[in-house]
């Protein structure tokens, strides 16, 4: 055994003090996780009547049903686009708080506040702010009637659920970058501005590269984050709406298992989704991980 | 599955505490001043008698009340009493989980419920599944004040009167003349039952789990494309052109001249208006060259969910005969605006000193509207995975409303995905009667 066992006079204490926390995981992880790929191998009766087993029939109509497929293109050009921004505005964010210019001290503190905020009031206050006729784009409604309805058009509802999405990543991805822009040592950006480099030259030079490891680590939880976490905003914004112009993969999961009662249909889903995202963060760690420098 | 688990979770601990022979519970989905309602009568049975005490709780929604059902179900400490809405009626029929109330209480008069309000509960063999409860049905409401104001002084009766009504009221400048939400409910199985069209073969599933969707051929479609054409025209609005952003909002604060709505929107409606505008409610609309059906009945009814003891199952009847009191079916219907449905509390209306009181105009008209003459295709909607076909509906007819697509594709898409459902339910409670 390794030093770190003998903290633990006892063996059997380690384990002990695991066992509550890997009894959740289990419990709320594994268990439903493992249902759900037995699900998806059979037609499940809602109040559990009766079962059988279909082999892969889920997986084939699942497969070959244009909604599911519409469902994840929106998935991607949502996880796309909101996830690059959700990295790409906190990062603009820190790289401005990181300098000494006016406001940047309480800027640090104020711009974490909003990590407080749960998903769903996140949502009912967009919900508010994007509303045609109080909200933000009122003013432009009124000028041209009709060109902004979240509630009518789906590019609308999609946009907004994109902007919610990045304001609630803002606070997280804007803590790590800057403690990333903290951690490099004055001296670098020193002799660089000696060598002659100009502000956007030492950003891309020198701070860019240096924080490569703080960059990646926010784009792997992003790009996983941003399929699944977007439920609340979905279900308190749009319902998926209008028109499905909103119901991503984890919506439409939600949507036919707990309000259609087709507990197969979701588990194949699910079971499609989940091997999704980790192929996804496999391959980013496969393709980017590697070629991250960690060293100082 | 995370939520589904956790659900059984909340479940098991919600139910730990009711261990108490006589102690029964009733779950319902209703939020706002229904919820008040409920919560009066479940505390009028408990001080009325000492022997039982049902416990009322609210899920939020009728989708959310019958999702903890399923994973308490499973969980084996699912409540006694339920209340469910209309569109899952065969998937709780053929769930297993249910006990049919004329079963365990065959001593009460089931006939003495109105035959629009028994065939969407009933089995072919005309059995009560459940105790029809909140009942509503689909109505007209105008502000009668705003319509005249551009000159309309009779109501209108039908869809061309709506709209000859629409376009006097746009002239004189009114910005919203009928709303809608374009909700499944009301834009079409209402519009199909009062003009006697069918929404799928087989009568709507009643003869058979093989039935197909037939909505994309019926005249239905033809209003659906209607409401498009208007809509553009600015006659109708969506619930999302509106100031209010829900069109019950939007006609209760005078933003919107009529609507098509539930009965049970009768009560806040009425108070909305209160020393502003004056209100009408009418039978729904119908085209005139049409004869008129009965419209279904809408709203909830209260299963009782087998795998309970006696004791519970008899606080359970007491709870349920206290609902059908008159006095309580009276006091509930005025309190909400929901539509009474038994011949007995019809009558006390009619002979009480209130009978042309406000507080009862819907259930008049209400009950007038699903007693008109019924067909075979007008009895109910018995079809598989429905809330899901509900969902596929709006999806598609949203993009019609959109512009991306005409009334007729999104009608085709619709019958092509619901029919899909219904074949994926039968095969799932294959070998599986209708009862």
């Amino acid at each position: 055994m390794s030093s770190e066992s003998s903290l633990f006079s006892h063996r059997w204490l380690p384990a002990l003090l695991l066992a509550p926390l890997m009894l959740l995981i289990v419990l709320f992880f594994y268990v439903p996780v493992f249902q759900a790929f037995y699900w998806s191998f059979f037609l499940e009766q809602p109040f559990g009547g009766g079962s059988e087993f279909v082999g892969l029939q889920n997986f084939q109509r699942v497969l070959s049903d244009p909604e599911f497929w519409g469902a994840t293109g929106r998935t991607v050009i949502f996880m796309l686009t909101a996830s690059s921004l959700a990295v790409i505005v906190p990062l603009m964010l820190a790289v401005a708080a990181d300098r000494k210019i006016g406001m940047s001290y309480p800027a640090r503190n104020i711009l974490v506040w909003p990590k407080g905020i749960a998903g769903a009031s996140i949502g009912v206050v967009f919900a508010f702010i994007f509303n045609p006729f109080v909200g933000l784009m009122a003013p432009l409604n009124s000028l041209f009637p009709g060109l902004w309805n979240p509630g009518i058009d789906g590019t609308d509802a999609f946009v907004t659920l994109v902007a919610a999405h990045v304001w609630s990543g803002i606070p997280f991805n804007f803590v790590i970058l800057l403690a990333g822009l903290r951690s490099i040592p004055p001296t670098m950006y020193q002799a660089a501005a000696m060598d002659g480099a100009g502000p956007w030259r030492r950003i891309f030079d020198v701070q860019l590269p240096l924080i490569m490891p703080q960059l990646f680590l926010t784009f792997v939880l992003e790009f996983t984050e941003s399929i699944t976490s977007v439920f609340a905003l979905i279900d308190t914004i749009t319902g998926g709406g209008p028109g499905g112009s909103t119901t991503l993969l984890v919506y439409k999961i939600y949507v036919d298992g707990f309000r259609g009662f087709d507990l197969s249909g979701a588990s194949t889903q699910t079971a499609i989704l989940m091997v999704f995202v980790l192929l996804l963060a496999a391959c980013q760690f496969f393709f980017l991980g590697r070629r991250i420098n960690y060293e100082r | 599955m995370n939520k589904f688990t956790l659900a059984a979770v909340a479940a098991v601990m919600a139910g730990a505490g009711s261990a108490q022979a006589t102690d029964i519970e009733f779950w319902y989905g209703n939020t706002g001043n229904v919820e008040v309602a409920i919560k009066a009568q479940c505390d009028a049975f408990n001080a009325s008698q000492s022997e039982h005490k049902v416990n009322c709780v609210g899920q939020g929604s009728y989708e959310v009340s019958m999702q903890k059902a399923i994973a308490a179900y499973r969980a084996k400490n699912h409540p006694v009493l339920i209340q469910f809405f209309d569109a899952g009626t065969l998937d709780l029929m053929l769930s297993g989980a249910v006990e049919p109330v004329q079963d365990l209480m065959p001593e009460v008069k089931w006939d003495s419920y109105i035959a629009g309000a028994r065939a969407y509960y009933e089995t072919s063999k005309g059995k009560l599944f459940a105790q029809p409860y909140n009942s509503s049905t689909l109505l007209f409401y105008t502000n009668k004040t705003e319509l005249e104001k551009a000159g309309i002084t009779e109501t209108p009766t039908t869809w061309e009167g709506i709209i000859e009504a629409a376009r006097k009221l746009k002239a004189a400048g009114h910005a919203c003349p009928f709303v809608t939400d374009g909700d499944t409910w009301r834009i079409l199985e209402q519009f199909s039952a009062r003009h006697g069209l069918p929404i799928a073969t087989k009568h709507n599933g009643y003869d058979g789990l093989d039935a197909e969707y037939v909505i994309n051929s019926t005249f239905a479609a033809k209003h659906l494309a209607n409401l498009v054409e208007w809509r553009k025209e600015g006659l109708v609005r969506l619930a999302a052109d509106t100031k209010a952003g829900n069109y019950t909002a939007a006609f209760n604060a005078g933003e919107c001249a009529m609507m098509e709505q539930s009965s049970g929107s009768y009560a806040a409606a009425a108070k909305a208006f209160d020393g502003k505008y004056e209100l009408t409610v009418d039978m729904a609309p119908m085209y005139k060259d049409y004869t008129r059906h009965n419209t279904f009945v809408g709203g909830a009814s209260i299963y009782i969910m087998k795998g309970h003891d006696k004791p519970e199952i008899e606080a359970a009847k007491a709870f349920l005969d206290f609902l059908r009191k008159p006095e309580q079916q009276m006091a509930f219907t005025a309190a909400t605006g929901y539509v009474p449905v038994t011949t007995d509390v019809l009558d006390t209306i009619a002979k009480s000193p209130d009978a042309n009181s406000p507080k009862y105009a819907t259930a008049k008209v209400g009950v007038e509207s699903m007693n008109q003459p019924a067909t075979a295709d007008t009895r109910g909607i018995r079809l598989g995975f429905y809330v899901q076909f509900r969902e596929v509906f709006m999806e598609e007819t949203q993009k019609a409303f959109a512009g991306q697509q005409t009334m007729q594709v999104a009608l085709d898409n619709t019958k092509k995905r619901g029919d899909q459902l219904l074949r994926r339910f039968e095969q799932t409670y294959k070998g599986k009667q209708l009862p």
